[in-house]
């Protein structure tokens, strides 16, 4: 059977797990059609590339539309289900063809996974981040290009403008290190330590709420249950006691790493790796060795 | 004429009053009885603060004695030789009047004295030319019948004996026989007579109607527990669904008491003094919110409550403590209102602080607050050998209802394992749900999602019924006010008590025995090798869920008592002043100067050396106040401070 996948990009992580998903589905003989949706200078406009999108499901009639679970793979084809009348499956992990098709979907956040029947034809569904490992990469010149719409009612959201946000460096929203500092660092200036470790490991600076209303560091760069929340592939906790409340914000964490003096402190309970120590002593340590190791 | 406008304006308040929203303010007639007489002619709110609170009294007692003296006034308007049979009469009345009279004139002195030369901080946003305008009125009233009474007497026309009244018969002596007096007299009475009926005239359009709708108001105030909130009817099949309510957004959503509320407020701003986001420069004003919904409920249009007659920030500063409340004298429910303004803003329009967003998606999906894996919610009972109640199994004799605090915040977690360690100890058959507890949905109601708290209301009192639980005890305040006042009304009906209540009991049977040495004189004799030594003064932080929404006050100075030297702090008891984390506060982002600071500091003030709490959320806020100043002060449950000293004890008694 014909199935069709839409993709973001060529370079995609998302896109080419969405194709590996189509392929696994389509099997070796049938054939995959790859579609991208451009837009000539104008913005992303959903309801434009859905139009252009749903214009090649109806011409090309595959049995299933496959795309990324991003957001645009989800917006794209939930407009897509509307204007075609069709139930849509977000974030699947599986798909079994045929009349209904089942499937198996994640819910509740990723906490849930869901076996549905899906009652269509086409099958629309997107898949699951990660649910599924890319296998190469995609030749960009597979990928279709098809135009997007211009209708004036199709245009009426897009985007507009992209503001670059302020924030110079790694985002602590998304940095895979993250250095934070809590009570313990004991001023601004404190912080110029933690500065020098996350840009050589390229992360981010995080904190405390302590050290916010202290006023040693911005409210953006605070890190917990109603500041920012983290998921780095490492997590360093420098003079951090380790409330509820500010690893609410850490629980997406791979590794954690506790720097402080206190042995009884709670954050060790939640830490992978401890050092009970001085974090101004240890600290300028671990950029010592950084640096000794990488022949600087 | 001055009737009609009197009748004409009291109509139209009375149509706005039962045009709202229904809510349930019945039974209890005992106790609603005895409101109006402590309240309202024993003006106990108001006596809170002796000055003020003497200065209203005054003029308050004055105007029920001097009630009968409007027909007397008026009657002899008429005809100056008439008056009313029997009471014009009477020597001992018109006794009565003078000295009212002179009391009344006192207040009204009083009154100007502090409008114009203390000047408080409470009038801030007040209408002060009303409020003068309104004094000046009542001063002319009686002085007036204080002159026409004189020249009466003067004129030898008093149907009463004229030593009776001793300041009228003093006055009397200014006025001659002649016929000035007897003009004087005409102009006294009808001057009398012309500012009552003004002023009745006045009184329904300005904030003095409080003296006709207040005592109404106290009647229709709360008889039961403060914390309980009214439950919105989201499935009630017999309510249409044009009635269905999620909150107030317009004026026309209010309930009838909400809109009584706003027409009893005096704008005294007793509310706004004892309110702490107030008190730490937040813009929230209780007064200003009744003084809104008024002006809101009286424009008669539809336009949005928030933000057009109260400001957003206003509604979010809130901690639900309940000082505005408490302080009031007149019963206005300021905490229904501002809940109300909440719960159209969340569950309508959606809008409110982002950083509470990631607790209440929490508490749906992971059935706590902060998101913690379920499975994990015994934890910290695993090494104390806690019993675990399962499904099927006989209930024990008190369910331990430990809460999301203590279950996996590190902090609260103590209090948990002490009272575990206690209730063992002491031999009380109990046992926790384990991973079938969920939130109460507390933080939920208090931010306004009655949708979600209700979900979880009805769960829970479903695995509470089905377990056959009848007797709870609750170590978090939240958590207990909403199990013993709120489950009701979802079926659940179970005796409910805090831990204070049931450890104090316990120390009072005997079936726990704390040692002494935490006391001065029998320090040095009771202290045994290993102990704390010397005396622990304590301060005892009331945690306005249980003071001041529960009346639980004894219990816990009572546990203070048996562990160490109590000293209060002045704002303790029902005055208590909040830790800050209310009203789903431990989840927001807080403007302004930080409440806890301003609790940290009054009980550094006290010189105590132990800071005492008996609630999770004010362990953690005066822990953090406590960090941020550097105050040499403990912060810790009463709980922990009763297995410390019982292991003393032990310790003392073995070693």
């Amino acid at each position: 059977m014909a199935i069709l996948v839409f993709v973001e990009d060529a370079g995609d992580e998302l896109s080419q797990q969405a194709i590996a998903f189509g392929r696994s589905l389509a099997g070796d003989s049938d054939p995959l059609d790859a579609v991208r949706i451009t837009n000539d200078g104008a913005g992303y406009a959903p309801a434009a590339w859905a139009h252009a999108l749903a214009e090649v499901i109806s011409e090309r009639r595959p049995a299933a539309v496959v795309a990324p679970g991003s957001e645009r793979g989800n917006e794209v084809l939930a407009h897509v289900a509307a204007r075609l009348d069709l139930p849509m499956a977000a974030h699947c992990t599986s798909v079994a063809l045929g009349d209904p098709a089942e499937v198996v979907r994640l819910r509740w956040g990723g906490s849930l996974l869901e076996e549905a029947r899906i009652h269509g034809s086409p099958v629309l569904l997107t898949v699951a981040p990660h649910a599924i490992a890319a296998d190469g990469v995609l030749d960009p010149a597979e990928i279709e290009s098809v135009a997007a719409s211009e209708e004036p009612a199709d245009l009426l959201v897009r985007v507009s403008e992209r503001v670059p946000s302020a924030v110079a460096g790694v985002s602590l929203a998304d940095a895979e290190v993250v250095v934070s500092g809590g009570r313990g660092v004991g001023s601004a200036e404190g912080f110029v330590a933690l500065e020098e470790l996350a840009s050589l490991l390229g992360g981010a600076v995080g904190c405390s709420r302590a050290v916010t209303s202290a006023g040693w560091r911005p409210h953006s760069d605070q890190v917990g249950q109603t500041g920012t929340k983290v998921s780095p592939e490492l997590y360093i906790a420098c003079g951090i006691s380790g409330a509820t409340q500010h690893l609410a914000g850490v629980k997406g964490a791979k590794k954690l790493l506790a720097i402080n003096p206190d042995g009884e402190a709670s954050i060790f309970a939640s830490a992978d790796y401890a050092v009970i120590g001085d974090l101004h002593e240890v600290v300028p340590a671990i950029s010592a060795e950084i640096r000794k190791a990488r022949g600087s | 004429m001055s009737s009609w406008l009197f009748a004409r304006r009291v109509v139209k308040l009375v149509g706005l009053v039962r045009a709202g929203a229904p809510v349930t303010r019945e039974g209890a007639v005992g106790r609603r009885v005895r409101n109006e007489a402590t309240i309202v002619l024993g003006q106990r709110k108001l006596l809170q603060r002796i000055g003020p609170g003497l200065m209203h009294a005054f003029i308050f007692w004055g105007f029920l004695v001097l009630g009968p003296t409007i027909v007397i006034a008026m009657i002899g308007a008429v005809s100056r030789h008439a008056t009313l049979p029997w009471l014009g009469h009477q020597g001992w009345y018109q006794a009565l009047v003078d000295v009212f009279c002179v009391l009344v004139l006192t207040g009204v002195l009083a009154a100007l004295w502090i409008r114009k030369v203390l000047r408080p901080r409470r009038f801030a946003g007040s209408h002060l030319g009303e409020a003068d305008l309104i004094l000046a009125l009542i001063a002319t009233i009686v002085v007036s019948l204080l002159l026409w009474h004189a020249t009466l007497i003067a004129l030898g026309l008093n149907e009463w004996p004229a030593s009776w009244s001793f300041v009228s018969n003093a006055l009397s002596g200014l006025f001659g026989r002649g016929p000035v007096t007897r003009v004087l007299e005409r102009v006294f009475v009808w001057l009398h007579v012309l500012t009552i009926l003004g002023f009745l005239a006045y009184l329904p359009r300005s904030k003095h109607l409080h003296i006709f709708v207040a005592a109404v108001n106290v009647w229709f105030g709360r008889t039961g527990p403060g914390g309980r909130l009214e439950p919105l009817r989201f499935d009630d099949p017999s309510v249409p669904e044009e009635e269905l309510r999620f909150g107030a957004g317009v004026a026309s959503e209010l309930t009838w008491k909400e809109v009584l509320d706003s027409f009893s407020c005096t704008e005294c701003g007793r509310c706004q003094d004892a309110c702490p986001a107030y008190a730490t420069g937040k813009v929230l004003s209780p007064k200003l919110v009744i003084m809104g919904v008024r002006d809101a409920v009286l424009s008669e249009g539809d336009s949005k409550l928030v933000p057009d007659a109260v400001p957003e920030e206003m509604v979010w500063d809130c901690v639900t403590c309940g000082a505005c409340v408490q302080a009031c004298p007149v019963s206005i429910e300021h905490v229904d209102h501002i809940v109300d303004l909440r719960r159209n803003l969340v569950m309508v329009e959606s809008s409110f602080p982002s950083e509470a967003e990631p607790m209440l998606r929490d508490v749906e999906r992971a059935s706590n607050p902060w998101g913690h894996p379920q499975a994990d919610r015994a934890a910290w009972a695993a090494s104390l050998g806690v019993r675990v109640l399962e499904p099927g199994e006989p209930p024990p004799e008190y369910l331990y209802w430990v809460g999301c605090a203590s279950s996996f915040d590190e902090r609260a977690r103590q209090t948990a394992e002490s009272v575990a360690r206690l209730l063992r100890r002491a031999g009380v058959d109990f046992a926790i749900l384990g991973p079938g507890e969920s939130c109460t949905g507390d933080p939920a109601r208090r931010m306004g999602n009655e949708y979600v708290f209700q979900a979880f209301a009805e769960a829970n009192v479903a695995t509470l019924n089905e377990a056959g639980v009848t007797k709870i005890v609750a170590n978090c305040p939240h958590c207990f006010n909403t199990l013993a006042n709120e489950y009701p009304d979802f079926g659940g009906r179970y005796e409910v008590v805090h831990h204070t209540e049931l450890l104090s009991r316990l120390v009072r049977e005997g079936r726990l025995s704390p040692s002494r040495a935490g006391h001065g004189a029998e320090a040095g004799a009771a202290a045994g090798p290993g102990s704390r030594s010397g005396s622990r003064s304590i301060t005892y932080h009331d945690s306005c869920y249980l003071a001041r929404h529960n009346d639980v006050l004894a219990a816990p100075r009572e546990l203070v008592a048996a562990v160490g030297e109590p000293v209060e702090m002045k704002r303790s008891g029902k005055e208590t002043f909040c830790c800050g984390a209310g009203g789903a506060h431990m989840w927001m982002e807080e403007r302004g100067r930080p409440i806890n600071a301003e609790r940290v500091r009054e009980a550094a003030a006290t010189g105590a050396d132990t800071l005492a709490v008996a609630c999770p959320f004010c362990t953690v806020m005066l822990d953090d106040g406590v960090q941020s100043s550097g105050d040499a002060l403990r912060v810790v449950d009463l709980a922990t401070l009763l297995a410390e000293a019982v292991e003393e004890a032990d310790a003392e008694a073995g070693g």
